[in-house]
């Protein structure tokens, strides 16, 4: 088991370098650099300034030369300063974003779970029930409303008319610290969150709803129930785990989306997190920002399908690594 | 079922651990900063104003939430920054030693008064006395000498500046800013409150030229230039230093910006305590001045002109409309730069390759009576905008409609040119052949990001194929995408469209529209409209505004005639404010004026 997953990890760095080229080829082959957006904002600046600076910035030189010059400080955990963001380096400029975004979206992932789970059990439990029809609904709703929409919705009626829950931003106001702060931070996460979370919760809970029906047909479940083994036994220990392999797979994916944050949601409740800044980034050519989102980003994924395929053992003796 | 319970468990020790992750990086990033004290409690002044019986003077007190909706980048310093975001907290916190008034004159600021020499090449201006820094510290000549000293040095473009405009013409620039002399020229410290900037040549502008904000000296007198933009009295809340009436007290990165007021103002104690910049989605901007969590909604967007009506229907909030310094065009490809000059990034109107239709005047004058103006702005804008005929700011002393032809809309007159012009349908299929009798096919080029103008352009090309003129609509490009094509213009482009904002400082249009200004995408050439601009910024002559004046309407109906390019429209901005807000004054170039005269009424 440990040296699979030490074999996976070398697997990784091949992996990350191919990712590198990649991205940092596409994202300087695009027309247009980091200057050429911000030289229209103010015709009173000579257009000459921004030729220095990009000769300062050393846009002008050879795609490999500026790829060398990255990846040699890149390894070495430089990833340089942003070309928009005046004198901020990346590393800063990421941090707090970081946070927000991990924030945000375990708080999903978490409502996601706690919801999803436990009623698309019950709801193949006692399929073509009022909760399943229920559920079922709000499955389809959840998958087919609009994430701006119903983050709108959710701030027009929760927000704006009843005042239960804060509109926009991560705190009320800068300064708090300690238990207030927490609490302040997660009264500002919920609309966000349950956005965010919608869609996953509907996914998760047909999928579950789906699994629990195919494997409680399946024949080791007859024999179980024939040798007289309690209903709660049967679906914890025999039902569940094979039911959970597909979700886990799910999840794995699920760990490098919630990362990448969610551009629109953030957007909606300007929530500052990592998509709309990785967005704005691309925009603007920021590359430095755009390399160390992509590198993050697919770290995070690489990860999460490691933990993926180890849980797998975990729920599925049958599945071994060596 | 073991197991169970222990994924159960795994799953609320991480749920704890988040919550103390969260607690502690906040007890980290965010010490609550020290109330300074002596601000709280109001003395007897406050007394004063709340006892005057309900004749609603100006309170004392009171804290005003603004919303803009996009974050600003970061960088809070006069010198570096570079977006209408950060200007929105820079207005509260620096100032210059002249500003302007609402007839876009220079007044004092911190200097109180000035004198210019015969020939314009040297202005000595005595400060205001008793104006201190944020932190305590006397405001001095000497920081003049130092701000001017910094936009002038090696390495402040490389470090990422660009406001070099305010110091390129000071005597001696050239040398000490290409490191040749350690001997800066340009500003001199008379004594402690008398400094006198000294101008290589005769300067027209040279109020503009003074009127930059000034940053302290005992912060960045010893920081490189290049550590300027990084130093924390650039980034940091609390440690941004500037004479205006409020500091830059507290920030929540990328949501709330906090303003304090600085009680020691040399232009009278503000009446607010504080300002609250919060950043708010667009689209959740109007409920939230309509619940009263934000106070006003200014610059740089305003209020959306097709929301004008929904906020003018609140009972508490007033509007304030009026012109922005800036316009929308579609312009003409007249000229393509070759391949070489391209490559090589020279603008010599002498190598230029004329764009066949597109450099016939005829064909533009007939497009510009083919457009009907006055229904986008109705319609598009619902009418919170205005069609302008010439490319200078309507505010200005400067703009003159008169010498303009108006280009009403009048198809029958765009027909009749184009005939003149010998593009007729000559194969019944609708639309016009060229003089040769080859098919004609205009391509119109637009880039993402603004909706209006997005929009404008499928309206524009039916005016066009109205007239019988073939347009080719091309898919919008992403605005960086945009530009770099619209620069290297080795293509087949003949219409493009795109907007300027122009600064409030000087009216002189010769950065967009001289034949190599880099800026003159349409690739204009005209001799005449080159010497026009020349000599409205011709000293001597040119210290008389009246003659500056003749020069520019003179300037203005030549353009107007040979037209490079169509001035669509130019948009309104929208302030809307809570009632609670008075003293309010916006200047034409901005809302944010004299806030230490605004005040709440509770």
């Amino acid at each position: 088991m440990y040296k699979y997953i030490i074999r996976r990890v070398l697997v990784f760095i091949p992996m990350l370098f191919a990712l590198t080229v990649i991205v940092f080829g596409l994202a300087l082959l695009a027309p247009g650099d980091a200057l050429t957006g911000q030289s229209l904002a103010d015709p009173n600046v000579d257009p000459e300034v921004y030729e220095q600076q990009r000769e300062a910035l050393g846009l002008n030189d050879p795609i490999p030369v500026q790829y060398f010059r990255w990846i040699s400080a890149a390894v070495q955990g430089d990833f340089g300063n942003s070309m928009v963001f005046n004198g901020r380096s990346v590393a800063e400029l990421i941090e707090a974003r970081f946070a927000n975004t991990l924030y945000l979206g375990l708080f999903s992932l978490a409502i996601t779970i706690i919801v999803a789970i436990p009623i698309g059990i019950y709801s193949a439990r006692h399929p073509y029930s009022l909760l399943d029809y229920g559920a079922t609904g709000f499955g389809f709703f959840g998958l087919s409303i609009p994430n701006f929409f119903f983050g709108l919705m959710a701030i027009y009626f929760l927000s704006i008319k009843l005042g239960w829950f804060p509109a926009q931003g991560t705190m009320s106001t800068p300064g708090l610290t300690g238990w207030e702060a927490f609490f302040n931070r997660l009264h500002h996460m919920f609309l966000p969150g349950i956005t965010l979370g919608l869609a996953g919760t509907a996914t998760y809970m047909r999928y579950m709803r789906s699994e629990v029906l195919d494997v409680l047909g399946s024949d080791y479940i007859r024999t179980a129930r024939a040798k007289g083994m309690s209903e709660r036994n049967v679906l914890y220990k025999h039902t569940l785990r094979n039911a959970l392999i597909p979700i886990i797979t799910l999840m794995g994916f699920e760990i490098g989306v919630l990362l990448s944050g969610a551009v629109i949601t953030e957007q909606v409740f300007q929530y500052p997190g990592l998509g709309t800044l990785f967005l704005s980034s691309v925009t603007n050519r920021d590359y430095p920002v755009v390399m160390a989102i992509a590198m993050i980003l697919g770290v995070l994924i690489l990860i999460g399908n490691l933990l993926a395929d180890i849980f797998y053992s975990i729920v599925d003796p049958r599945i071994r690594y060596d | 079922m073991f197991k169970r319970v222990k994924l159960g468990i795994t799953l609320l020790i991480l749920l704890f651990l988040l919550g103390i992750l969260m607690a502690a990086c906040n007890s980290e990033t965010t010490d609550p900063e020290p109330e300074e004290p002596e601000e709280t409690e109001e003395p007897a002044e406050t007394d004063e104003s709340e006892e005057e019986p309900a004749d609603e003077g100006p309170q004392m007190g009171g804290t005003l939430t603004g919303a803009m909706d996009t974050a600003p980048a970061g960088v809070f310093n006069p010198i570096f920054y570079q977006e209408a975001y950060e200007a929105n907290i820079l207005d509260f916190t620096h100032e210059g030693l002249v500003s302007q008034n609402e007839e876009l004159g220079f007044e004092p600021n911190l200097a109180k008064e000035w004198t210019i020499n015969e020939d314009q090449t040297e202005i000595t201006l005595k400060l205001e006395e008793g104006v201190t820094w944020h932190d305590g510290e006397p405001f001095t000549a000497e920081d003049v000498v130092f701000t001017y000293k910094a936009i002038s040095s090696p390495g402040y473009v490389e470090a990422g500046g660009i406001r070099t405009d305010y110091a390129v013409r000071l005597l001696g620039y050239e040398a000490f800013n290409s490191g040749e002399t350690d001997e800066f020229e340009g500003v001199v410290a008379e004594d402690d409150l008398t400094v006198t900037f000294k101008f290589a040549e005769p300067n027209v502008t040279i109020l503009k030229d003074v009127s930059f904000s000034i940053i302290p000296e005992h912060i960045f007198g010893d920081v490189p230039i290049a550590e300027i933009p990084s130093h924390p009295a650039t980034l940091n809340a609390g440690e941004v230093i500037g004479t205006g009436p409020f500091q830059f007290t507290e920030m929540l990165e990328r949501e709330q910006y906090v303003l304090t007021k600085h009680a020691d103002y040399w232009n009278g104690e503000p009446y607010l305590d504080q300002i609250v910049w919060r950043v708010v989605d667009q689209s959740v901007m109007l409920g939230l001045l309509e619940n009263g969590e934000i106070d006003f909604i200014a610059d740089p967007n305003g209020v959306p002109a097709a929301d004008f009506e929904t906020v003018e229907a609140l009972d508490h909030v007033k509007i304030i409309e009026q012109t922005d310094f800036g316009y929308q065009l579609m312009g003409f490809k007249m000229n393509h730069r070759t391949d070489a000059d391209v490559e090589s990034g020279a603008l010599n109107p002498d190598n230029w390759v004329p764009n066949e239709d597109m450099s016939v005047q005829l064909i533009r004058q007939a497009m510009a009576y083919a457009i009907d103006r006055q229904a986008i702005v109705d319609n598009l804008l619902y009418g919170h905008g205005s069609v302008i005929n010439a490319p200078v700011a309507q505010q200005f002393w400067a703009y003159d409609e008169s010498a303009t032809t108006a280009y009403e809309y009048d198809p029958e007159k765009a027909n009749a040119l184009l005939d003149e012009a010998g593009y007729v349908d000559t194969n019944d299929d609708g639309f016009r052949e060229t003089p040769d009798g080859e098919e004609w096919i205009v391509n119109l080029n637009y880039p993402t990001g603004n909706k209006l103008r997005e929009a404008s352009a499928p309206i524009l090309a039916q005016f066009l194929e109205a007239v019988g003129i073939k347009i080719d609509l091309r898919q919008p490009k992403e605005m960086t995408a945009y530009v770099e094509e619209l620069t290297n213009d080795n293509t087949d482009w003949d219409l493009y469209l795109i907007g300027w904002s122009l600064g409030s400082g000087d009216p002189d249009p010769s950065g967009l529209w001289k034949s190599d200004a880099a800026y003159n995408f349409g690739r204009w050439n005209n001799p005449d409209s080159d010497q026009l601009m020349l000599d409205a910024m011709k000293a001597p002559e040119a210290f008389e505004q009246s003659y500056r004046e003749e020069k520019y309407s003179e300037w203005q109906g030549l353009f107007s005639e040979d037209l490079p390019a169509v001035l669509l429209y130019a948009q309104n901005k929208i302030y809307g404010f809570n009632e609670r807000l008075n003293g309010v004054n916006p200047m034409p170039y901005s809302f944010n004026n004299d806030p230490h005269l605004w005040w709440v009424s509770e």
